[in-house]
């Protein structure tokens, strides 16, 4: 009698493989037979737990974790096929509170389909935002985004509607969509694990804004970093044109859309929309002057979108559910979800999908479980290397744009990294302005002489020769390359710098009263 | 004077109808929309402090020391890189700006050498200017950090430093590369605090693609980079502004001086030739001004075997009159002549043929024009009614589509070929006609799209080929051929005919016929279009024709009398268009009237009190005909050293030896003052007061830096030899003679130097209908009234390859050298060419078993010469290429005698040749 | 070798741009160029030439023109100042 193969899921998420996914994998098909079909999904993004390995049964996707290859055999012996019990099981996947407490908006899907099955893709929903779209003016479509109030995942917040409507309002017989996967801040890896365990979406996410603006060609630059999710993308696109989602004809519509993959040269700058368009053209990442902004000229010259993977990946969901179901999530003028990443020396690290308004507190202490070594937490960097560093005082602080500008702060991309109370600030405020230093474009003067200088003084401060005098100075140079930087990485160096100033004054051997 | 220093608005003008009113700092201002901040400020007199902007290049927005503070903008926006808007209130002064710009400075200064006051820069420099303009009066973060200032100094460039410890990292000579010149071999390498300027791939300036234009020693703000001629000298004080004398675009420049030495030449921005760029020839190669070569004496022999005896003027005058009136005794009126040269002002040449017209008493006057653009001024003149070009260079700025014919601007015409190459980045396509695959058909951001491979000599087949195709495809813009043409339908059957199409014709020119009608259809139905031709076009068997041909396309397509169209000589020299302006030619006075002409004949004979000859004289050819005859003995050659530029230097020399009295005006002694009895030193045009016209007809003043070295002014001692020969002949100054031309020659009625100094420059037709000048000619219908087709046939020349002579050698100009090389060889510029090559196709040296680097024999039936091969596959199979910048390789010992039908304009193009193995290279030079 | 004079060798390069049109308004035009252009010495050997025996040397459309030239040149018709 034949029988259906039980389904495993080992994800093929480069966090999941770089702690041994893919022996795990191989071990199951070999040790399990036919009687087993291993599929390779994304990452459901409770790393502490990766490889997280799932099985199918008529309950449900029982979870296990974390597996390691020496404990496949065992876990075979235990009855693992029919979700049966060991010391790594889990229970149902989606039952673990960890995973059951967030909103998966954007990450819907990743952790639980095979991300290079189109028909997975569809099965789970898959397709309905752009075909939703396509039946709608583009107008409509950026009415829609406008009123999902989505705003652009990449850092600066800024709502995608309106930037939608700039290209679409621009006459051009030429547009682009261009999507920003140059995903360089430190703890951060969002973009990544939805490239590689959703990609569809993100393709009809960029298929909607083509519609929408006009365009007809698009471009993902994914840094070279990202091996997996370029190939990961690549095949998803093939898959895509073989199946007329993408190509002169989309969803047999008269409207064409061609997209490709563009491997970054490992400049952190690049992940600045301009930059990121001058690499694009193939010649050095350097930032441009704004304006004219991108939404009018940008790639080439021509009218484009330049999204960040999040805000596109959030896109068919919008189209999908319509702007009120994502609208009603979230506080003030955040609205929807953001996809968070907890890291650094965090207990439970990894993707927290959730509704703004969730507070600092809820996510470290709470989702994250304090840090990984045991000690206090003593600071928080969030919003990436030139986002502030905040204490455990600020734990009450909503996840929400403005509120985090009012306390000088930044949300940015999400990135949430811990630190416990053996960190030096000082030396965290000097980090700052060494990452500034070695990934500056050059072209601006507070930012290529600047970042240097700030080293400088943050030695000579903790050396203590003229503590007063070059605090003073710091903080020229800071108010200087805030306000006086072409871009946001020069102009943001300062937030990490102050912020680590004002909460951890001691670590730089000043009073309060001497930085005054 | 003082140093002159033009105003930098920071960013570059905007065009445009619509305006916008701002508000800075008070003051109220209307400007184009798209204005920068900066810009719209400096208008109103307010200067915004800034480093990496200049109006000549689009604003970069890096140094952030322009920041302002604009109403209801969040931060502080740079007004270099933020237009203006209507309504916009922007503060460019405030406290806050203050701290911000001292802020930057203070950055910039703690990576930068503290040795002003031994900085060859002190004093022209925008560091040091701006830090005195925000106060910084101290740097904080001290010296001892990290820095650049043991980067070591490039000094590969005969001309220039680049001290990389001085760099700023601006970006404005990287900037300037590109976008003002066109040749992008400058880049920034590193990031972040690394930035720095880099040649090429990394090597010097001299290994990468540099052409030494200047344009980023013009742009660098600091001493980075730096002529060395102020590094050795100092900083110039005073200015005086004229014309360079190279080639025909005619660059303005600052002559900036210490007392009488010339320090630098720096291109002036409110030159409307060349808009403040320059090309290595004028930037930097005037040393050969105060070369010790120069000859600074007269000097005299009776026979050209003798010895030469430096004389005093007098007594070198004296000879020249007395043996000039003895010839005629002789020999009768007519066995006398002169030659006027391009090189030289119009004053200088219109006082050369009043010499000859009215103290010599015939028309035996020629000008090297003669030898190269004769046949435009026939051509146009035959069709458009004046013997000009069309247009102004600035023109092209609105050209959709450039045909650019037998002409190599990015060598022989630098500064106007980088402003093809903008408007080429800017979308415009062109059409390169031309048998070898020059710069223009691809280098970087430039890609012909069309390369028509013309065949030596077959020029007019082609030009006739395409206006097959513009009539036989309903082409014609018969609205305007309608209005403004005529004996168009003559020259529509003439041209309809099958043996012009381009299939028949492609055996003829080598010239696909597709291409050519792809080619054409691009011409004929773009907007606007222009035609861009040079010698590649005039000298040839059919260099006349040629010119009607191309006359003829553009009528026939309506691209004549707006800006963006028209048909444009790219001239050679410096005053081509002026000496012929002047009445240089035998059969004309000044200003192309016929000397057959009562009435004008009338105005010269009454104001210069002498009859003059109706009939035309010699030209340069016939004169060395003739003197090979025995009936012309005595000729005057200002300036033109034709025994090595003029063809067939076998039958040149003959005709020279062959005279009794040659006299030479010159700079140095050259080809031909070895056949001279009499040698008079001439100016270089750093010593000249007068006016140059280029090759867009403009009329720009060449001021004296300095006195005549040799002690007289040229158009002096051609006054004096008129006066000695018995006809008074004299002006106080050279105004004056301006004011003969203005009050003889209506095309120049309103031409003064006054005028000129008022208005910088006019192109002529400057009259009371013109009063400042005429830029685009035949707007309102053609000088001649209508337009005139012309028929053209094709007739092959008689120059041709055979068994013998297989190979066909053209001939053209490098970049760094000019002509004979009588100047650019007593320069820096050698280190660019330090000889002539002859470019073979690899295929054409393979079957002659040569190699790159050997030394070979180049003949032809009229003679032999050796030349070093270059193997380089932009030549196509069967013809060779060569220069004539060194005397010693004798590029005219070969060229023929063969020349137009119409002027006699030398055919140097097409010379049947063949190439053989003379000495292998030595081993290693390959 | 015999050098052609280059008063034939001219004029016949004149008259072959000429070969294709109709004869008589072809010595016209080639007639009026010579008149124009030419100094008074060559054309006069020009039709001197061309009045004698000419042995073939000269074109015949040349010969059409020297014709015209003879006797003694007048001022060029056409020929007006212009600007």
């Amino acid at each position: 009698m034949t029988s259906e193969p039980t389904t495993v899921y080992v994800p093929r998420d480069s966090a999941a493989r770089s702690v041994g996914a893919d022996q795990v994998a191989e071990r199951i098909a070999e040790t399990a037979g036919p009687g087993v079909r291993v599929v390779r999904n994304g990452s459901r993004g409770m790393l502490w737990l990766e490889p997280l390995v799932e099985v199918a049964t008529p309950a449900g996707r029982v979870a296990y974790g974390p597996v390691r290859p020496d404990d496949v055999d065992g876990l075979l012996a235990a009855g693992l096929l029919d979700g049966a019990e060991h010391p790594l099981r889990l229970g149902p996947a989606e039952e673990i509170p960890w995973l059951r407490d967030q909103t998966r908006v954007t990450f819907a899907r990743v952790g639980v389909v095979d991300p290079l099955s189109p028909d997975d893709y569809v099965a789970h929903g898959g397709l309905a935002g752009l075909t939703r779209a396509l039946s709608l003016t583009p107008e409509q479509v950026v009415a829609e985004v406008t009123d999902s109030g989505l705003r652009g995942r990449g850092g600066a917040g800024f709502p995608a509607g309106i930037k939608w409507k700039t290209v679409l309002g621009a006459a051009s017989e030429l547009k682009f969509v261009c999507c920003n996967a140059d995903e360089g801040d430190s703890g951060t890896f969002a973009d990544r694990m939805l490239m590689e365990g959703d990609p569809f979406t993100l393709i009809e996410g960029m298929a909607i804004a083509a519609w929408a603006v006009g365009a007809s060609e698009g471009y993902v630059y994914v840094r070279s970093e990202y091996p997996d999710a370029v190939a990961t993308l690549r095949t998803a696109i093939d898959a895509a044109y073989e199946r007329g989602w993408l190509g002169k004809r989309v969803l047999d519509r008269d409207f064409g859309f061609d997209l490709f993959v563009r491997v970054g040269g490992g400049a952190y700058i690049c992940g600045e929309e301009t930059s990121m368009l001058e690499s694009l053209e193939g010649k050095r990442g350097m930032v441009r002057a704004k304006p004219p902004i991108p939404a009018l000229e940008g790639l080439f010259g021509r009218p484009t979108v330049v999204n960040n993977v999040l805000t596109l990946g959030s896109v068919p969901m919008i189209m999908a559910a319509g702007a009120a179901a994502f609208a009603g999530l979230g506080v003030g003028r955040s609205r929807g979800t953001q996809v968070f990443q907890l890291g650094g020396n965090v207990a439970r690290g990894g993707i927290v999908e959730t509704a703004f308004g969730v507070t600092l507190g809820e996510l470290v202490e709470g989702y994250g479980g304090g840090t990984r070594s045991g000690r206090p937490v003593r600071a928080v960097q969030v919003g990436g290397p030139l986002g502030a560093y905040l204490p455990t005082s600020r734990f009450d602080l909503p996840m929400d744009y403005e509120a985090f500008a009012a306390a000088e702060a930044m949300v940015g991309h999400g990135g949430v990294v811990v630190f416990d109370d053996t960190v030096d600030m000082a030396a965290q405020a000097r980090f700052a302005m060494e990452f500034c230093a070695a990934e500056s474009c050059g072209k601006c003067t507070p930012c290529r002489i600047g970042a240097v200088r700030g080293v400088e003084v943050i030695d000579r401060i903790v050396a203590g020769r003229d503590r007063t005098r070059d605090l003073k100075l710091l903080d020229d140079l800071c108010h200087l390359m805030t306000e006086g930087s072409l871009c946001a990485m020069g102009g943001l160096t300062p937030m990490p710098v102050r912020s680590a100033l004002t909460h951890f004054p001691g670590d730089f051997g000043a009073t309060t009263e001497e930085r005054r | 004077m003082s140093l002159i220093k033009e105003q930098d608005y920071g960013t570059p003008a905007r065009s445009g109808e619509a305006t916008v009113a701002v508000e800075i700092d008070g003051k109220r201002v209307r400007v184009p929309e798209g204005t920068s901040v900066m810009r719209a400020a400096s208008e109103c007199g307010i200067d915004i402090p800034k480093l990496c902007a200049t109006d000549s290049l689009e604003p970069f927005g890096s140094c952030r020391m322009c920041l302002v503070d604009i109403d209801g903008r969040k931060g502080s926006p740079a007004s270099c890189t933020t237009p203006v808007a209507e309504g916009m209130k922007v503060r460019t002064q405030t406290p806050e700006l203050a701290e911000l710009r001292r802020g930057v400075m203070e950055l910039y200064i703690s990576d930068h050498p503290l040795d002003c006051l031994t900085c060859p820069a002190n004093g022209d420099c925008e560091l040091q200017d701006m830090a005195g303009q925000v106060g910084l009066r101290e740097v904080r973060y001290g010296f001892d950090g990290e820095n650049h200032l043991d980067l070591p100094t490039d000094s590969t460039n005969p001309y220039f430093d680049f001290d990389a410890s001085k760099c700023i990292a601006c970006s404005r000579c990287v900037r300037a590369c590109g976008e003002v010149q066109g040749t992008f071999a400058l880049t920034i390498e590193g990031r972040g605090f690394d930035s720095k300027v880099a040649a090429g791939a990394g090597g010097t300036f001299m290994e990468s693609d540099c052409v030494s234009c200047g344009a980023c020693v013009q742009a660098c703000p600091t001493s980075t980079l730096q002529e060395r001629s102020v590094v050795e000298l100092g900083m110039p004080n005073r200015t005086v502004l004229t014309t360079c004398a190279y080639c025909g675009v005619g660059c303005s420049f600052k002559a900036e001086l210490r007392g009488d030495e010339v320090v630098r030449m720096v291109p002036y921005k409110d030159g409307k030739a060349n808009e403040g760029h320059s090309c290595v020839k004028g930037r930097f190669a005037f040393g050969y001004a105060s070369h010790p070569d120069r000859q600074l004496k007269p000097m005299v022999r009776e026979r050209i075997t003798d010895p030469w005896r430096e004389v005093e003027w007098e007594e070198a005058i004296g000879h020249v009159a007395r043996r000039m009136l003895e010839i005629q005794a002789g020999h009768g009126a007519g066995a006398i002549g002169g030659i006027s040269s391009s090189r030289c002002t119009n004053e200088e040449v219109y006082v050369v043929q009043k010499m000859v017209r009215a103290a010599f008493g015939n028309n035996n006057v020629d000008t090297c024009a003669r030898v190269c653009h004769s046949p435009t001024g026939y051509g146009l003149k035959q069709t458009y009614g004046t013997s000009a070009g069309t247009q102004d260079f600035k023109s092209v700025e609105k050209a959709d589509v450039i045909l650019l014919i037998g002409a190599n601007p990015t060598d022989a015409h630098p500064v106007f070929a980088s402003r093809i190459k903008r408007r080429l980045r800017q979308g415009a396509k062109i059409i390169v006609a031309d048998p070898r695959r020059i710069d223009l058909v691809k280098s970087p951001h430039v890609q012909a799209e069309h390369h028509l491979r013309v065949r030596p000599g077959t020029n007019v087949a082609l030009i006739n080929a395409m206006s097959h195709v513009v009539v036989t495809e309903g082409l014609v813009d018969r609205e305007f051929v309608a209005e403004r043409c005529e004996d168009f339908a003559d020259w529509e059957r003439f041209i309809s005919a099958p043996e012009h199409s381009p299939e028949a014709v492609e055996e003829i020119t080598g010239v696909p016929a597709a291409e050519l009608r792809a080619a054409t259809r691009l011409y004929a139905s773009a907007g606007n279009a222009t035609i861009m031709y040079g010698l590649g076009v005039t000298e040839h068997s059919q260099g006349s024709t040629m010119v009607m041909g191309m006359a003829n396309l553009a009528m026939a397509t309506g691209n004549i009398g707006r800006e963006g169209v028209g048909v444009n000589p790219l001239r050679g020299q410096n005053n081509v268009q002026g000496s012929c302006d002047m009445g240089s030619f035998p059969h004309e006075l000044p200003g192309y009237r016929h000397v057959s002409d009562d009435v004008v004949r009338g105005t010269f004979e009454t104001l210069w009190g002498r009859v003059l000859d109706p009939e035309p004289g010699l030209r340069i050819p016939n004169m060395f005909d003739a003197a090979i005859d025995g009936t012309f003995l005595g000729l005057f050659v200002q300036g033109e050293d034709i025994a090595q530029s003029d063809p067939n230097t076998k039958h040149v020399s003959a005709a020279l030896s062959a005279m009794e009295l040659v006299v030479v005006q010159d700079l140095f002694l050259n080809e031909t003052s070895k056949f001279a009895h009499v040698f008079l030193p001439g100016t270089s045009f750093l010593e000249k007061n007068g006016t140059f016209t280029n090759a867009e007809r403009r009329i720009n003043r060449v001021r004296p830096v300095m006195a005549p070295k040799s002690g007289k002014h040229e158009w002096e001692i051609v006054c004096e030899i008129a006066q000695a020969m018995g006809y008074p002949m004299k002006y106080d100054d050279s105004a004056q003679i301006m004011d003969e031309i203005a009050m003889t020659t209506p095309t120049f009625a309103g031409v003064s130097f006054a005028k000129l100094d008022q208005v910088g420059s006019v192109q002529w037709p400057c009259d009371d209908a013109a009063p400042e000048g005429t830029p685009i000619m035949h707007i309102d219908g053609f000088v001649r009234g209508r337009g005139r087709f012309v028929l053209t046939d094709y007739v092959p020349t008689q120059e041709r390859s055979t068994r013998k002579f297989p190979l066909i050698l053209t001939t053209g100009r490098i970049l760094s050298q000019y002509n004979v090389g009588a100047q650019t060889r007593r320069t820096g510029n050698t280190a660019w060419h330090p000889e002539d090559v002859l470019e073979m196709h690899p295929h054409d040296a393979e079957v002659r078993g040569i190699r790159d680097g050997d030394t070979v024999a180049l003949t032809s039936r009229v003679g032999e010469t050796g030349l070093r091969v270059k193997i380089d596959d932009r030549m196509p199979v069967g013809v060779v290429y060569t220069t004539f910048h060194h005397p010693v390789t004798g590029a005219n010992v070969v060229t023929t005698e063969n020349s137009d039908w119409a002027t006699n304009c030398p055919e140097y193009k097409v010379t049947a040749v063949q190439v053989t193995l003379r000495h292998p290279a030595p081993a290693g030079m390959v | 070798m015999t050098r052609t004079p280059p008063h034939i060798r001219m004029a016949n390069e004149i008259a072959v741009q000429f070969r294709h049109r109709d004869p008589a308004w072809a010595a016209e035009r080639i007639a009026e160029h010579v008149r124009a252009f030419w100094d008074p010495r060559m054309r006069s050997m020009l039709v001197a030439d061309a009045t004698g025996a000419t042995d073939g040397r000269l074109d015949p459309l040349v010969l059409a023109a020297a014709a015209l030239l003879s006797p003694a040149p007048g001022p060029v018709s056409g020929q007006r100042s212009s600007s």
